[in-house]
């Protein structure tokens, strides 16, 4: 029986193979060995924030040598919190690994995966501690404690094509009714305003966040219950947000984010509402786009809310709450906020770092995020994505969907704003 | 029968069939050629024109997706998950099959349709108690841990198939070999078998396909990059905020060029095989 | 003979192996699942018993459930329908051609093999509002729908969109499964009926279609098994969007366990799921009746 000796030796095989995969590396016998989990391959990634994330923990690994020593774990974003939780569930928690703000991270707050920093940062590492920028841990502490520490942070700001500003003859605007006549100028002239993919829906809720935000809908109140979201400014937000979006391009209903950035940074389109991490995407993808792309803010509405605030969402690190390496998972991630890493993130990834002081050498840097960081150094206050700043991933889901319902026409301002409203009743408030 | 009607003049519905199948055939190859196409232009090039033949053909991507995606040691990851598991699926199957379709038991009925009940669980909802049981087991982390579940999933598909091409052999042959001396053993391993080549390449095909896609359990079960199959590595040119296409379409075509030449090669060979009449009733 | 053929310990030895694996790695978790669909269940922290509390949810109050329980129904149909007849129709016209047929055969199962998350990107470029299939009707003037974003009617365009495509995908799996079974079929059958002056419908009709009917079964089983789990076009050519309404009943269980990590409901999901495919082939091993060889 030929088959029958080939099956068992490769079975055998296999099972040698196994036994080897058990074996644990070998490293000095007091080095403490890490893990970090994190979305991207970092040996393959283009993305620029990932590659300075690379550096850090091949800094880590070259300082700390024989002393701590991290192995990353890496998926790719859409299977990363399947795998986080299966490893979670299985008592294999990474000792550090990234997060989302908001919802996301509350379900490891709350599910008791992630360890309490507020001791270490106020006590035993005041230093570390003081150089953060203030206010940057608002959004991570719950209860008063701080359960994560930042990386870097991106807002979403407007980005546009100075030269087909140009060629209409138009202005950056600076209110909403603006906003619309340069719209109107650019179509008039033959141009598509604006870029969009509401494919994705998070990018045309990102729209949606702005307009709610500068009509004054107040998120803390609603999850307070003391607005709704059927009140005027919701649907207000709405009527703008149904206006806005016949500038869009015309295949804005089927183009996911890569298509509709694409359609910027190949000028078939004036302006694009993005996060800063399109900088490092625009420029990487067309070299000769950098003179002409322009940066401002979500115009403001008159007569309504505050039109300096912005838009921004931060990379987290959490620290497992059963980690057995607490010195090296702190000194791993002191490493990420450390002045190298940040100067890393501003001059090159295209992101804003999270710790005050820093001397950043704008030549060097992508022309836009000086003009971002003017933007920023205005700004007033700060919200996060709205997906990202409701009672519940599925509740920012709800939100997002309701916003490209709006967009194809499926359902008036007041109808998606009531499934919303619907949601919350039925699931949030009670 | 077919050749005598061959020296007739061809027949006007033959050549509309034939029309008929290479219109369906074009309709088919279009999407490899398309996959090629784009392998091989950059990025922006792909958004601006994705169905423009590329203006400079980009060669690198491949050098670049070959060394960037480990695709080297993937692939002789993927050939070794998914070989131990096809035999090993295959002959297990088999050995279960045959009981159920040709040995006389009460239960064989009830065995057939329980094992049917494994195609019919959603791998997302075991996922996570699959994972913890193996992580105590200190099976994760590693190809062995990988093969099981790829093992186990696979027999389901394979009992039912083999399940229908045992019933299907003729009866006979097993009472003639029965009286030459044949023991169950004898039955199953010098007649079933080896008559059963058409079963075991279409049973064999669609679990080894599965296989070599599967991305969620290679992706939750593997952490060390030197175990991580081709379907894992392939999402490397997936970042967080942008895609590399042109290096995922050059890796997806290195990925699936192995398993369409062995295929090629294996379905002529098969199917021109028992043309030639090897099963007789 | 029939002493040999029920031998218990020949019987016991040719299951084992497959049982044993079987129960570990499948029906221990499959256990489980029934369980936690039973319970408020994140993951993270232990199930707690909560009764019907999620199949009440399920049933009564998830409108989003009634979409994709519609859809999934709807693609299973389709897909029956057409994959049967069409791969049944390619596998005869097929083991009729004299030359190329391997060929044919080969490119027709083509899309089989490929991986479906390029196959989905492809076919969301073909079916973007402006470039691919849009743009070669607008050359003639026809302005063409948005498909994969409308969102009118009872079964939306997306959705017929994506069960075409998978008919594309998978239809070559039935016509190698019937095109095994129809050379497998001894030619002196068919000799005989011509001599008997029988026409190829006839040969069709009276010794193919008889003589298929087991792999009938097997076929229309796996299709609809298949279907009713249907995950990997769905997920990435629509992800269940505009607003859910591609949604079905595995990207559903999908979203709910990965996305808003509520595995005790995707569970009850499951559960739903793995009912409604055994109903489907029970349906099917009734209603096509084989009568097996007996040795």
């Amino acid at each position: 029986m030929n088959k029958k000796r080939l099956l068992s030796v490769l079975l055998s095989a296999a099972m040698v193979a196994g036994t080897m995969a058990v074996a644990v590396p070998a490293y000095a016998d007091d080095t403490e060995e890490i893990t970090w989990m994190f979305w991207d391959d970092l040996e393959a990634t283009e993305d620029l924030v990932s590659k300075g994330y690379k550096d850090v923990i091949d800094r880590f690994n070259t300082e700390y040598e024989g002393k701590y020593h991290v192995t990353p774990i890496t998926t790719n974003l859409e299977e990363y919190d399947g795998k986080l939780n299966a490893l979670i569930a299985a008592g294999q928690t990474p000792d550090v690994y990234i997060c989302n703000p908001g919802p996301n991270m509350d379900v490891y707050v709350n599910a008791g995966a992630a360890a309490d920093l507020t001791d270490i940062l106020e006590n035993q590492e005041k230093d570390w501690y003081a150089t953060f920028t203030d206010g940057i841990f608002d959004r991570l502490t719950y209860d008063g404690k701080i359960m994560a520490v930042p990386t870097n942070f991106a807002a979403a700001c407007v980005y546009y094509n100075t030269e087909l500003f140009e060629k209409a003859g138009v202005e950056v605007p600076t209110t909403y009714d603006e906003l619309i006549d340069v719209c109107k100028k650019l179509q008039d002239a033959g141009i598509t305003p604006i870029s969009c993919s509401a494919g994705t829906a998070w990018c045309l809720s990102m729209i949606a966040g702005y307009l709610c935000d500068r009509s004054g809908v107040d998120l803390q109140a609603i999850a307070d219950h003391t607005a709704n979201w059927t009140d005027d400014n919701c649907i207000a937000a709405g009527e703008k947000l149904k206006e806005l979006s016949q500038y869009f391009q015309e295949t804005a209903a089927g183009d996911s984010n890569d298509q509709a950035t694409a359609n910027f940074y190949n000028g078939d389109a004036a302006m694009l509402v993005q996060g800063s991490w399109a900088i490092a995407q625009i420029n990487g993808n067309n070299s000769d786009f950098q003179s002409k792309c322009g940066v401002f803010q979500f115009p403001g509405i008159d007569g309504a809310n505050d039109p300096n605030r912005m838009i921004v969402k931060t990379d987290n690190l959490l620290m497992s709450s059963t980690t057995e390496h607490q010195d090296a998972a702190i000194a791993l991630m002191k490493m990420f906020t450390d002045e190298e890493a940040q100067k890393y993130t501003a001059e090159v990834a295209g992101k804003f770092p999270i710790i005050k002081d820093l001397d950043i050498d704008y030549d060097k840097a992508p022309a836009q995020l000086k003009y971002v960081q003017d933007i920023m150094d205005k700004a007033t206050g700060t919200f996060g994505f709205y997906n990202e700043s409701l009672a519940s991933v599925e509740a920012g889901d709800c939100f997002d969907n309701a916003m490209v319902d709006i967009f194809l026409g499926n359902q008036t301002p007041e109808e998606a704003f009531q499934t919303v409203q619907d949601f919350y009743e039925e699931n949030v408030w009670e | 029968m077919q050749t005598k009607k061959s020296k007739k003049p061809v027949k006007p519905v033959t050549v509309i069939l034939y029309l008929f199948l290479i219109i369906l055939a074009v309709i088919y190859v279009a999407p490899l050629l398309w996959m090629l196409s784009v392998s091989l232009k950059d990025n922006a090039g792909v958004m601006a024109a994705p169905f423009a033949l590329p203006e400079v053909f980009h060669w690198e991507n491949y050098q670049q997706a070959w060394t960037m995606g480990k695709l080297g040691t993937a692939l002789v990851n993927s050939v070794l998950v998914c070989g131990v598991t096809l035999l090993v699926s295959l002959f297990f199957g088999a050995m279960a099959a045959f009981a159920i379709a040709r040995m006389r038991w009460k239960l064989s009925e009830a065995a057939h349709t329980f094992f049917l009940i494994g195609m019919m669980v959603p791998v997302h909802c075991i996922l996570i108690p699959l994972f913890v049981r193996f992580a105590g087991l200190g099976l994760t982390n590693s190809r062995v841990g990988l093969m099981i579940p790829y093992i186990t999933f696979s027999l389901p598909m394979t009992i039912f198939l083999l399940t229908g091409f045992f019933k299907s052999m003729p009866g006979e042959l097993f009472e003639a070999a029965a009286i030459d001396g044949c023991g169950i053993y004898g039955c199953f391993f010098r007649i079933a078998l080896p008559l059963c080549r058409t079963g075991f390449f279409v049973s064999g095909l669609m679990t080894f396909v599965g296989n070599w896609n599967e991305l969620l359990l290679a992706m939750v079960f593997i952490s060390d990059p030197v175990k991580k199959t081709l379907p894992v590595t392939l999402t490397y040119f997936v970042g967080p905020y942008a895609t590399n296409y042109v290096q995922m379409f050059a890796a997806i075509i290195i990925a699936i060029a192995p398993t369409v030449i062995v295929y090629c090669l294996f379905s002529n060979q098969i199917v021109e095989g028992l043309t030639t009449g090897a099963v007789k009733g | 003979m029939d002493k040999i053929l029920r031998n218990k310990k020949a019987i016991f030895i040719f299951i084992a192996p497959a049982l044993i694996m079987f129960v570990l790695v499948l029906v221990i978790p499959m256990v489980q699942m029934v369980y936690y669909s039973l319970c408020d269940y994140a993951a993270l922290t232990p199930p707690k018993f909560s009764g019907l509390a999620n199949y009440k949810k399920l049933f009564f109050k998830d409108a989003t459930f009634k979409i994709a329980l519609k859809n999934s129904i709807f693609f299973m149909i389709f897909s029956a329908i057409t994959q049967q007849v069409i791969g049944l129709g390619l596998a005869v016209m097929l083991t009729n051609i004299k030359k190329g047929r391997n060929l044919f055969k080969n490119i027709y199962y083509l899309p089989s093999v490929l991986s479906s998350a390029a196959l989905g990107l492809l076919w969301a470029f073909m079916f973007n509002p402006k470039i691919g299939i849009n743009n070669l009707l607008a050359q003639f003037g026809i302005k063409g729908p948005l498909w994969l974003m409308d969102s009118k009617g009872f079964i939306v365009l997306p959705m017929w969109v994506i069960a075409f495509v998978a008919l594309w995908q998978y239809v070559g799996q039935n016509m190698m499964l019937y095109m095994a079974q129809i050379t497998g079929i001894s030619r002196d059958i068919y000799e005989a009926s011509y001599i008997d002056g029988a026409s190829k419908t006839q040969s069709f009709r009276y010794i193919t279609l008889p003589l298929i009917k087991p792999m009938m079964v097997t076929s229309l089983s796996l299709n609809c098994i298949g279907s009713l789990k249907f995950f990997d076009l769905v997920y990435n050519m629509t992800q269940g969007g505009p607003n859910h309404r591609t949604e079905v009943l595995a990207t559903e269980l999908y979203a709910e366990g990965f996305n808003y990590f509520k595995y005790g409901y995707a569970s009850a999901i499951s559960v739903v799921l793995l009912v409604m495919c055994l109903i489907v082939t029970l349906l099917v091993k009734k209603v096509i009746k084989v009568e097996t060889y007996e040795g």
